[in-house]
């Protein structure tokens, strides 16, 4: 391991890190993250999450269409130092077009990961980012148990809401009441 | 099962680190190194540390004359990913203009340290070590003391004594020049 002893980075705002990809210090080839202020590497995509990710983002597009915006793998801005990739959102719809403006936490009604080997980071640093930012719902897929953790209720740094949908279960939206997945769907 | 593991951070190259200095992401303010990869912000420095490498410097350069260049607080190039920027260094007589010091024109490498005692004992040690930095001093500013490294191997240096109170130093390249620890913590 690098740094030893507890040191401090340099951490980096939004526009520095934006600057790194105008500058080609950052590439297409780097799957990156920013997250509070530190550059931070993606994990590789395994079979499974490529998978899930394939299947949500279809099954989401089909089922939503023309009700709400539904992105994969784009970044989303949340603070002055942080823009992580989430692997699916989900957007309400509004005015300003995403090309005008860039999408913010107050745009979005889900906020989707699918976790193999991140399932750690997922469930502690990326829920703590999304509660703060008052994302309403944040699902975790569990690639591995073929779960889904569902947490609502955004206060603080943590949902005061956590559901676990297992086997035969079926997911609703909230926004969209009408609308269902089936985790035999998500994880075919 | 996937092994679970923590994302890691993005390291940069030094033509990465350098290219950030090129366009504004890196400013004057920025007091930073680059350590094996990583940008690492340099610990603010109090009146002793500013003093003890003032005396160190004058002291050096003094005794040395034109045998050796004393570097204050400049980049003293290692590896393709780190480019520390260490409080002194006696550097091997050259043209500098065109190429930063490396690991191999170092003749001695001081760190002042307050703060980052622990840091410079470690990190910065086995990676003065690994480079084969012939010397190594770190002055401690609280204790007023110096350690001394020599003999650097691949876990670090072989050598070390300290020295305190009312002790002379000598340096490795150049036996003949000594200093007193009463002059360097004065």
């Amino acid at each position: 391991m690098a740094v030893e002893v507890a040191t401090t980075r340099r951490r980096f705002t939004r526009a520095e890190y934006y600057r790194m990809a105008e500058a080609g210090i950052l590439g297409e080839d780097d799957r990156v993250e920013l997250i509070e202020g530190e550059v931070i590497q993606m994990s590789p995509i395994g079979r499974l999450h490529r998978a899930f990710v394939g299947n949500l983002g279809q099954l989401l597009s089909a089922r939503l269409i023309g009700r709400a915006a539904v992105w994969v793998q784009n970044p989303l801005a949340l603070t002055d130092d942080t823009e992580p990739v989430p692997d699916v959102v989900v957007y309400r719809p509004r005015a300003v077009p995403f090309k005008e403006r860039e999408p913010d936490a107050q745009d979005t009604l889900l906020v989707i990961e699918v976790a193999d080997s991140s399932l750690a980071y997922d469930r502690r640093t990326k829920l703590r980012l999304y509660a703060r930012a008052g994302i309403p719902e944040y699902w975790i897929v569990d690639c591995a148990a073929e779960t889904v953790e569902i947490y609502r209720d955004p206060d603080g740094p943590a949902y005061r809401q956590m559901t676990r949908a297992t086997g035969a279960a079926t997911l609703a939206l909230p926004a969209f009441p009408d609308i269902r997945l089936t985790l035999a769907e998500i994880f075919a | 099962m996937a092994v679970q593991t923590a994302p890691t951070r993005r390291r940069f190259s030094r033509e990465e680190y350098y290219r950030m200095a090129e366009v504004g992401i890196l400013g004057e303010d920025d007091r930073v190194e680059l350590i094996e990869g990583e940008i690492v912000e340099m610990s603010p420095i109090g009146s002793r540390h500013v003093a003890f490498v003032m005396n160190l410097g004058r002291l050096l350069t003094l005794r040395l004359g034109e045998r050796a260049f004393v570097s204050v607080q400049s980049p003293v190039v290692l590896t393709a990913d780190t480019e520390p920027q260490p409080d002194l260094a006696v550097l091997r007589p050259r043209a500098y203009k065109e190429r930063k010091p490396q690991a191999d024109d170092v003749l001695l490498l001081i760190e002042a340290a307050d703060a980052s005692l622990a840091y410079d004992r470690t990190t910065k040690l086995r990676l003065y070590a690994r480079a084969g930095i012939p010397e190594y001093w770190i002055v401690d500013c609280a204790a007023e003391s110096v350690e001394v490294y020599r003999n650097p191997g691949p876990e670090g240096y072989r050598d070390v004594t300290r020295a305190a109170g009312t002790a002379t130093l000598t340096l490795r390249a150049f036996p003949d020049v000594a200093l007193t620890t009463t002059e360097i913590f004065a």
